[in-house]
């Protein structure tokens, strides 16, 4: 009943979507397109996208079990938070998801078209059509809603691929995936991730409407500004909550591997991050408009790449769960993508009114293109060292890996650059920069950065490179917030007090500003890697009951062990103290443990994390039994200040949403803050 | 006079302690590398044989805990960090090293990005105007 319901709304949404092309299409050809007479398609597409997803959840949280996914992916035992998650956490309820966002996207654009908005009406037409590939893959190759025709050892052993015919419903389902049901965070990352990456359809659908019109005008990158924007935001809390999932549940401290899945969600980040600096540059002086309509192709043909390598199996990763026709059907809609997208580019790149010419590279504008330059490398890097594997086992047959080292290589110099870049660029005047402005704007942060490393060497910090990348993020930091001081004093003109001048040197450019919190917080988290992987103590003590053992500046004691049975699995764990290094005060008591999950035969070591503000320690059980424990016993100098320092970033985000609208100086009356203040 | 002066004391803080730090990090008698240390770099340069694209530093299978126990045991028998590597290459073929060596088609995997380098400067370098002096602009 539920399923056929279900599958009933993909195909509302399915048909709406194709209604949606086709009208969209005719519509944006007439003199005054009217957006509200797409008003049936676009609701059709909403409600049906919002009903497949409210009724996968029904079904999972009615335990129906005639459902394959539900038997599949839930039991009856599955806590609440994770039933609800189970929703996005497999193949088909990640694709239900997917197609709700977009379907709420595009609901949202049209809502905000205008009469004779032809631009708009023939993005909704481009949304429609990929609307019309995700419910397409709903309706065929990833049913959610398929039933289960056949039970085997209590398990699904069959399924329909349409809702009809006999169902029959296992007593109980499996349940989902241990290591995705063992933490909070795995209920909230994918949905922040898939927002990111749904977002970023509407800059996309505008971008290739415009190129279809041949609008030569950047009102497409206008509009389309804040959403880039949203969608970064959450891109960026996406992969910094996954970050940290990993290091909370993966029990060997690590928070970023290179995995090809982790890369998958990099890769669009990076495209998506080099476009909303060259945005910025393109805005404010007419340049690289050619350059911006790459990189939002790449940026959305990225995020369908990386939902290739996550669904598709080609290449093994802890994340990659399911072999499917899914893959191979992804890779045509990413052929499609990018003939399609780039063919159009390549017929009207002709017509695009030519660029003026970037007078100077010490400029604001010449560090935007340096970070685009190392954007590049460093995505092409990624793809290529991702994709290695596969195309010499393809040319030679020989079997090889590329993992960390090789991608620690290539990130580290990039970082150190970028950083360079951020403390210089941030705060270079546009067009020309003289050496003399230059010098006013960085002496301050030089002192503060040359200052913060003669601190850390003094502390007792022997790696020249966390030196290094604690003066550059000194360098970076200080740099930001003297030029703050800088405009602000500069506003106090008209004797307006400390307060109200620094309040309103940030309201009258929020997009700046925003981009200088999440540059602060860029370097935050540049240190935080830095500490937490070449600073890191890693050791395993043997403990017997009572036993202490000396780690560093702290004193590990064995209290006791422990069992419990929880819901769908069983618990062993140790209560652990951690006290001060001379062992007599007890400074907090930890319970490292281990999860059994019989239906999977799989125990997963959970591991307790105590933060300070100089280390985390952090502990796991390698081995435990009558006798007593093996410990796993980790510190990461500053692992606060890698959070700290995401959030920031996202923080920097959403700051810069509430930017007041701003035409390029060029062709604006009001001349530019930065250059009058100090002119 | 005293604008030189000026200028000059805004270095006197960075020459200070740019001299700390030349001092302080002045490479010494390096200390030969932690045991510890060493065996978790080998461990996160080593795709653990039997898994989805998981370093052995990662994997929690009961085939990883093994082989992080036969680095240790190795790195106490006094053995250096390439024979440990060869011995992993001997038992499970080339495909354990994360890394993969800069010979043969291991050359494009360098290659590749350093064409990327040099193809966007070249590019950037393009963008610049050429045909008349930077206009003057108020700072």
């Amino acid at each position: 009943m539920i399923a056929a319901a279900g599958y009933l709304s993909i195909v509302v949404a399915l048909v709406s979507s194709g209604a949606l092309v086709v009208e969209a299409i005719r519509h944006s050809r007439s003199s005054q397109p009217d957006p509200a007479r797409l008003k049936l398609p676009v609701l059709g597409l909403a409600i049906g996208g919002v009903a497949a997803f409210a009724l996968l959840e029904i079904a999972i949280l009615t335990h129906d079990f005639s459902i394959a996914y539900v038997a599949k992916n839930t039991a009856l035992g599955t806590p609440f938070i994770f039933l609800l998650a189970a929703g996005w956490a497999a193949l088909q309820g990640s694709v239900v998801l997917w197609g709700l966002m977009l379907a709420v996207f595009t609901w949202i654009v049209w809502r905000g078209l205008k009469k004779g908005d032809g631009l708009g009406v023939l993005a909704l037409a481009i949304m429609g059509a990929v609307s019309v590939f995700w419910f397409g893959l709903m309706a065929t190759a990833a049913n959610p809603f398929a039933l289960c025709t056949e039970v085997a050892n209590g398990f699904c052993a069959a399924t329909s691929s349409l809702p009809i015919g006999d169902a029959v419903a296992p007593a109980d389902g499996i349940g989902p995936n241990p290591l995705l049901a063992n933490h909070i965070l795995m209920a909230v990352h994918p949905p922040l991730l898939y927002v990111g990456y749904v977002g970023f359809t509407v800059p996309f659908a505008f971008a290739i409407s415009a190129l279809i019109r041949s609008e030569r005008s950047m009102v497409w990158l206008a509009r389309t500004h804040r959403w880039s924007l949203v969608a970064w935001v959450f891109l960026t809390a996406g992969i910094l909550l996954g970050a940290w999932w990993s290091y909370e549940v993966l029990g060997w401290g690590g928070y970023w591997a290179w995995d090809p899945v982790e890369n998958a969600a990099l890769l669009p980040w990076i495209a998506a991050t080099a476009f909303i600096h060259s945005a910025i540059v393109q805005r404010r002086r007419s340049m690289l408009q050619a350059w911006n309509f790459v990189l939002v192709i790449v940026t959305f043909a990225l995020t369908i790449f990386g939902t290739f390598l996550t669904r598709s199996g080609v290449i093994a990763s802890v994340h990659a769960f399911s072999l499917s026709v899914v893959g191979p059907v992804l890779l045509i809609f990413l052929g499609v993508i990018l003939f399609g997208s780039f063919g159009l580019f390549a017929v009207r790149a002709n017509t695009m009114s030519s660029s003026p010419r970037l007078d100077s590279l010490v400029s604001r504008e010449g560090f935007i293109l340096v970070n685009n330059l190392l954007m590049t490398l460093f995505g092409f890097t990624i793809i290529f060292g991702t994709m290695y594997p596969l195309l010499v086992e393809a040319f030679t047959g020989r079997e090889v890996s590329v993992g960390r080292p090789f991608f620690d290589r290539v990130a580290v110099p990039i970082a150190f650059l970028l950083l360079v870049a951020i403390g210089v660029g941030s705060t270079a005047p546009w067009r020309v920069a003289s050496g003399k402005v230059l010098w006013q704007r960085t002496r301050i942060g030089l002192n503060v950065g040359f200052v913060v490393a003669a601190l850390a060497v003094i502390t007792g910090i022997s790696s020249v490179s966390v030196v290094a990348i604690m003066g550059l993020a000194g360098f970076v930091i200080g740099n930001i917030i003297a030029f703050y001081f800088h405009q602000a004093s500069r506003s106090r003109g008209g004797g307006k007090s400390w307060p109200s001048s620094l309040l309103s040197t940030v309201r009258n450019d929020m997009g700046f500003w925003g981009g200088q919190v999440s540059h602060i917080g860029l370097a935050l988290a540049a240190v935080a890697i830095a500490t937490t992987s070449v600073l890191a103590i890693r050791t395993e003590v043997p403990l017997t009951v009572g036993e202490t053992a000396v780690v560093d500046d702290y004193c590990i004691g064995y209290i006791e062990p422990f069992s419990r049975v929880e819901p769908e699995r069983n618990v062993q764990g140790a209560r652990v103290a951690i006290l001060d290094s001379s062992c007599e005060n007890t400074r907090v008591v930890l319970e490292p443990r281990l999860h059994e999950y019989p239906k999977f035969g799989q125990v997963i070591a959970t591991p307790q994390v105590w933060t300070t503000w100089v280390d985390d320690v952090y502990l796991t059980i390698a081995a435990m039994d009558d006798t007593g424990i093996r410990l796993k016993v980790l510190i990461f100098p500053l692992q606060w200040m890698l959070w700290v320092g995401g959030l920031t970033i996202v923080a920097g985000g959403v700051l810069a949403l509430g930017r007041k609208s701003r035409r390029p100086s060029r062709t604006s009356k009001t001349p530019d803050e930065h250059e009058r203040a100090d002119a | 006079m005293p604008d030189t002066a000026r200028r000059l004391a805004w270095l006197i803080l960075p020459v200070a302690a740019l001299a700390v730090i030349v001092v302080s990090l002045w490479p010494g008698d390096q200390a030969a590398a932690d045991p510890e240390a060493r065996a978790y770099h080998l461990a996160i340069s080593l795709k653990c044989p039997i898994c989805a694209g998981e370093s052995l530093a990662g994997s929690q299978t009961d085939l990883a805990k093994d082989l992080r126990v036969l680095i240790d045991e190795q790195i106490a028998a006094g053995r250096t960090d390439e024979e440990i590597i060869d011995m992993f290459v001997a038992n499970y073929g080339e495909q354990v090293l994360l890394d993969p060596p800069g010979t043969g088609w291991g050359v494009v995997l360098w290659a590749v990005p350093l064409a990327i380098v040099v193809i966007g400067i070249v590019a950037v370098l393009g963008l610049r105007r050429k045909d008349k002096e930077p206009e003057e602009v108020p700072t």
